[in-house]
């Protein structure tokens, strides 16, 4: 019960701790207020206390400081079920997301703006590796976990919060449909036009990626961004340029001889830039690719884990502008990245697929006990494995303790693979160093001889049944003595 | 200040996402106030953990699975006896999710 307790006041004092902090940003910039953040930290402590966490009497300190309000107590539930219902959601947030992309805030999705767009017309050429990060924050609102920054997805699963922007990017679907109508549009002009074709690949190659940016420009500017890529119109040139290099696909001039866009310098394209940015209409119609994207925003993993989707793009697009030749047909290169979407990308739901293969299905799923810690050093001896945990959180049998340092120390299941020990006899029989298989009780493996008369056997033992590489394989020692004949 | 998003799935963390779920669901929070809180708790909760506790914790058990990913471990321990200064616990299996505390420094 003492760390029960330990706990549960340690739990009061982040909860005040928190509240306390994030007081500023409820009552100023036009915060909800103080009423909010009391009914915060009420339904907080409430849901602690119902998951019996925090003891009652504790909870005092803050009852005394604010009523927990009675109306909105509602059971602890399923974090995913808010947000299927999603309609009363939609308009909230849709209509927060714009004022706030209006108005700078500090750290909010106005920050990543400068450095996605700006940076490309200050013509550095790096961009394009800067061009996935970047991107990712502008395009997924949830700046709190840019904050996070390195630390981010590291919890191994997403955190609830990563959710929700995913769900509000998908409400977009219809601003999305517009610009591809608008794109297939464009093409068909372009290829009616029989303009230069490579060049207008290049540019509808990134095409699926310069929309996530328009996304984030319109998110972050508040202004609307049309854009025309069509052939031959100067004004949308110029827009085009500016979407480019929004997305930071650098095209070196003398890669499009042909095209009347070349008069627009570097600098040219930099002022027109700002120009055309402090309109808050530019026509634009530009290629996004529809399947692709939804696909991507449908997923909100490859969120979490841009680097994929992204570096198809990267691939694509990095050699394009030098090389006209080996830019590919649009469609082509739309298709793959269709086809790369396809292929989920590794992300941390794999992992928990690998458990449930292990678990016995249902067994332990709903009781799952669970650590949480940063760890100093992690060692292993053979299979003697030695951790050192910090400031870790456990939930154990329904309790939660909270822990310092830890140390902890295991072995692999040897239960799982079987430690045999065989004795057998040994004389005169000289084995050299040498291999063999053995086939014994259900379990295969190799064994070798160490020396030939108390046969040192070392066994790697296989269970053909269970035992997962990713599992703690363990090496068991057997003495083996040879019988006499 | 790095911090991790590692807490947010312990009971505390997850009762404030609930809160928060609900706040925005009704429209009387924004969600990048929300994320800000989350934020907030990240901060909170590891200080908390580095200066107001103090009690270790010893853990035995059967390695069943371990990972390292992204400078996260994860171990699945099976039988695990968690042995505190003033009780011991026997679980069945346990799953551990450690992050790199070197990252918090940097």
């Amino acid at each position: 019960m003492a760390s029960s307790t330990t706990t549960s006041s340690v739990y009061i004092n982040v909860i005040e701790d928190v509240i306390n902090k994030v007081r500023d940003e409820f009552i100023n910039n036009g915060g909800p207020g103080e009423t909010v953040l009391n009914e915060l930290q009420g339904l907080w402590e409430m849901k602690m206390m119902q998951a019996g966490v925090i003891c009652g009497p504790i909870d005092r300190s803050s009852a005394n400081k604010q009523p927990v309000p009675g109306g909105p107590i509602t059971p602890v539930h399923d974090l995913n079920v808010p947000y299927e219902g999603t309609e009363e959601y939609e308009t909230p947030t849709a209509e927060i997301l714009f004022p706030l992309a209006q108005t700078p805030l500090p750290g909010n999705a106005q920050t990543p703006l400068p450095g996605n767009v700006q940076t490309p017309l200050s013509g550095s050429v790096d961009n394009s590796s800067m061009y996935n990060i970047p991107t990712g924050s502008s395009d997924y609102p949830t700046p709190v976990s840019d904050a996070g920054g390195s630390t981010d997805g590291k919890a191994g699963r997403p955190s609830p919060f990563m959710q929700p922007p995913s769900t509000w990017m998908h409400q977009r679907p219809p601003l999305s449909v517009d610009v591809n109508v608008a794109y297939v549009e464009g093409r068909e002009e372009v290829d009616r036009g029989t303009s230069h074709q490579p060049l207008t690949q290049d540019f509808f190659m990134p095409s699926g990626k310069r929309k996530r940016e328009d996304f984030a420009s319109k998110f972050n500017n508040g202004g609307f961004i049309p854009q025309q890529d069509g052939a031959g119109d100067s004004a949308s040139e110029v827009s085009q340029a500016i979407g480019f290099y929004a997305t930071n696909l650098i095209v070196s001039k003398g890669n499009d001889p042909l095209r009347s866009c070349d008069t627009i310098t570097t600098k040219n394209r930099e002022i027109l830039a700002r120009v055309s940015r402090s309109y808050s209409k530019i026509p634009q119609v530009d290629g996004p690719i529809p399947d692709p994207y939804d696909d991507v925003l449908s997923t909100p993993n490859i969120y979490n884990y841009q680097g994929v989707a992204n570096e198809d793009y990267n691939i694509a697009n990095t050699p394009a502008p030098n090389d006209l030749q080996a830019s590919t047909p649009a469609v082509a290169s739309q298709n793959n990245d269709v086809d790369d979407d396809d292929d989920e990308p590794l992300n941390e739901d794999d992992d928990d697929e690998e458990d449930l293969d292990d678990v016995d299905q249902g067994e332990e799923l709903n009781t799952q006990h669970l650590v949480l810690a940063q760890f100093d050093k992690v060692t292993r001896t053979k299979s003697r494995w030695k951790c050192t945990l910090k400031d870790g959180i456990m939930h154990i049998n329904n309790k939660d303790i909270l822990f310092n340092k830890v140390v902890q120390s295991f072995r692999p299941d040897l239960g799982r693979t079987c430690a045999v020990q065989i004795e057998f006899w040994c004389q005169d029989y000289a084995y050299g160093g040498c291999c063999l298989p053995f086939f014994l009780l259900g379990f295969s493996g190799w064994c070798g001889f160490v020396n030939s008369k108390r046969t040192l056997f070392f066994m790697e033992l296989i269970s053909r049944h269970k035992v997962s590489w990713q599992a703690a394989n363990p090496v068991v020692y057997l003495v083996l003595v040879w019988p006499s004949v | 200040m790095a911090t991790f998003e590692l807490y947010r799935r312990s009971t505390i963390g997850m009762c404030l996402t609930e809160t928060l779920d609900e706040m925005v669901q009704n429209g009387t929070l924004s969600p990048e106030l929300a994320f800000q809180v989350l934020v907030q708790f990240d901060k909170s909760m590891t200080e908390a953990l580095e200066t107001q506790v103090k009690s270790k914790v010893s853990i035995k058990g059967h390695l069943h699975t371990y990972r390292f990913c992204d400078n996260v471990w994860t171990f699945i321990l099976q039988d695990a006896l968690f042995k505190n200064e003033d009780s011991q616990e026997l679980v069945g299996r346990v799953k551990i999710v450690a992050c790199d505390s070197k990252l918090l420094t940097q």
